[in-house]
């Protein structure tokens, strides 16, 4: 049975959108999604409510799941996307393969850091199973693996010690940042573009806010009408600093600079606080918009539901956008035809996804005696 | 005079020659700036492939003895065979043989397909953290195949440029590479004209990546068309390994190069295409520069 459309799957189907919109550089459309007036974007979103999904499967102190139902089912969730990782990655080289020797241009080889893949493929090959190399624009999964990788000593810290996981999660993000501690990249020198030791916090934030029933779930929600109104100067602010590109020199700033710096590799406090500050506003959103426009809150929430199937098809949308808009010169109507093509496609994946789940449940019942 | 006291004069003007030698010499050779020598297969024949510009802060680490700190940052590029002998690796050997005692340490932060907006951001972030005394900036490339305007990508390299001086780092600039579907691609050769321009009237050295790989081509295939475009030569190791060489070599020249700051501020070789002497006239050979 298909779950009816909630917030938390909206605004994911809503982040899976605009990552589309912005994994093709130089889309016109790219200028109008919320990236371009925030300093947080939607990959914030996305492994924060990775995190609050990860509640439902864990649960509460009033409604829980086994630990080794847990523990397994989150080991499983972590190696289907590692597997999905490794085959959009596979599909991503293919296609830079075939447009270089279809448009006979070497240059594509070199896109998205696929260089090394074809001219040094004997460690790389190696980087790519051990997502130690990571294609650009195909390098969140890679964190999401290593986060649920880690989610059942998370969900075990929280049932047994909850007061724990959120100091030793802020801890961990402190020293990554006070350090500039990264997991370096193989074979080509460089760092994790999303730092798993960073974005542990916002996903372990997310995770934490979602129980209702806990000290600091319990917190924000007794006084979100404060926290909004908070969340709004913030906006406000952040929403100046980003339109009028004031943001602190960062060579100015007090060390450890990333504490006072927006940089998103390491998802610094700036970066957070705005974050956070958009969940507290736009969390009162769902509620006045359902009712008048349900049709698009029911087709983000689509996308939402279904979301790693949506998303890797996505990225491979992003890239073949990308090599679209290369060959017929990223004009605007090429780049709104990429935009439509790229949705459609994606909500039909959504829609194939649930509907291979139903058939099966129709032939289940046909199956069972009772039927 | 009387011949002895002239042959006792020319003697000691002798013995003072000789004693005199080895500092002169020496002299001599803390004047030559270390030009790091091209291997056989990145020569150029007479042409040199990157501009030359002073390098003030990379010459005031290496006069202060500390440890020169390079940011590599744009389009990541590629390792070397089984992960060994990189572009970062390359540059950093070519340094260190070039200039005795120098401590180099080069902080890649390349990220391929990345565009020249992201990453001019990005280097304000690593600057910070990293404090580097250059900044070598792969750009162009990118932004030609995503298609964004030329004034755009303009704007964001002069900024950025202009924030690196202010903040004391010397910048090279790494062009675009050579590939023959782009030939007649304007909005390439647009982008590639615009940020060779950008180089001149900034006055940072760029490595025009194109020339040398259309000179590598004709070189090695023995080809007397310079149009020759190097498809197979692009795929190879070659070309990334000659661009470490084209780099170490700008460093050196940008860092020891003291007549050439004259010269740019007088705006006679202003930015600068240099050639050595007995270059052939042309577009790219301008102004011969002997630092």
């Amino acid at each position: 049975m298909t779950r009816p459309a909630n917030a938390i799957d909206m605004w994911r189907g809503f982040a899976l959108v605009t990552i589309f919109i912005n994994h093709v550089p130089g889309m016109v459309y790219a200028r109008w999604t919320f990236s371009s007036y925030s300093i947080a974007d939607s990959a914030d979103l996305f492994v924060f409510l990775a995190g609050w999904s990860l509640r439902y499967v864990v649960g509460t102190d009033a409604r829980r799941n086994p630990t080794r139902y847990v523990v397994m089912r989150l080991a499983a969730r972590s190696f289907t996307i590692y597997v999905a990782q490794v085959f959009i990655t596979a599909l991503a080289i293919a296609m830079l393969a075939f447009a270089a020797i279809i448009l006979d241009n070497p240059l594509l080889l070199e896109w998205h850091n696929a260089a090394s893949v074809f001219f040094d493929p004997v460690p790389t090959h190696l980087g790519l199973v051990l997502i130690t190399h990571q294609l650009g624009y195909f390098d969140i999964l890679p964190l999401y693996v290593v986060l649920m990788l880690f989610a059942p000593l998370i969900a075990i810290i929280d049932r047994y010690t909850p007061w724990l996981l959120l100091p030793l999660s802020l801890t961990i993000y402190v020293l990554a940042l006070t350090f500039q501690i990264n997991p370096p990249t193989w074979p080509v020198e460089g760092a994790w573009f999303f730092n798993p030791l960073a974005w542990q916090f916002i996903f372990v934030l997310g995770f934490v806010i979602a129980r209702k029933d806990g000290v600091i779930g319990e917190f924000l929600r007794r006084n979100i009408s404060v926290l909004r109104i908070i969340g709004l100067v913030v906006i406000a602010v952040g929403l100046y600093f980003s339109l009028a590109d004031k943001l602190p020199d960062p060579t100015t700033v007090p060390r450890p600079r990333l504490f006072f710096i927006a940089d998103k590799t390491y998802i610094t406090p700036i970066r957070l606080f705005q974050f956070l500050a958009l969940v507290a506003v736009f969390s009162a959103v769902y509620r006045y918009i359902e009712p008048f426009v349900p049709r698009l809150v029911g087709f983000f929430a689509l996308l939402g539901r279904n979301s790693l199937p949506v998303f890797c098809v996505g990225s491979l949308l992003a890239l073949a956008g990308q090599i679209i808009r290369f060959v017929w010169q990223g004009y605007f109507s090429v780049d709104t035809i990429v935009v439509i093509l790229g949705v459609a496609v994606m909500a039909l994946t959504a829609w194939l996804n649930e509907w291979r789940d139903r058939a099966a449940q129709w032939k289940k019942r046909q199956q069972s005696p009772a039927g | 005079m009387t011949p002895a006291i002239l042959a006792a004069t020319a003697a000691i003007a002798v013995f003072a020659s000789l004693a005199c030698a080895p500092r002169a010499m020496a002299a001599a050779e803390e004047a030559q700036p270390p030009i790091t020598p091209y291997t056989r297969e990145c020569q150029t024949g007479d042409k040199e492939v990157q501009s030359t510009s002073p390098l003030p802060n990379v010459a005031s680490a290496l006069e202060a003895g500390k440890t020169l700190s390079i940011l590599a940052i744009g389009s990541s590029p590629r390792p070397g065979r089984y992960g060994h002998g990189n572009y970062r690796e390359e540059i950093e050997k070519i340094l260190a043989r070039a200039i005795k005692g120098l401590n180099v340490v080069i902080v890649n932060r390349g990220i391929s397909g990345e565009l020249a907006a992201d990453a001019a951001m990005r280097i304000r972030t690593e600057v910070a953290l990293n404090e580097p005394d250059l900044v070598l900036w792969q750009v162009g490339a990118n932004d030609a195949l995503a298609y964004l305007p030329v004034n755009e990508v303009v704007s964001t390299v002069v900024d950025t440029v202009r924030w690196l001086r202010q903040h004391k780092v010397d910048v090279i600039l790494v062009g675009l590479q050579a590939v023959k579907r782009m030939q007649r691609n304007e909005h390439y050769i647009a982008v590639r004209d615009a940020l060779r321009k950008v180089a001149q009237d900034e006055n940072v050295i760029m490595i025009r990546r194109d020339d040398a790989m259309q000179m590598i081509n004709k070189a090695s295939t023995g080809g007397t068309d310079a149009s020759n475009f190097p498809e197979e030569v692009e795929r190879s190791q070659v070309n990334h390994a000659c661009l470490a060489e084209y780099v170490a070599r700008a460093i050196t020249i940008g860092a020891f190069a003291k007549g050439l700051k004259v010269r740019a501020r007088d705006g006679k070789n202003g930015g600068q295409e240099a050639v050595p002497p007995g270059a052939s006239p042309g577009r790219d050979n301008q102004a011969p520069a002997k630092p």
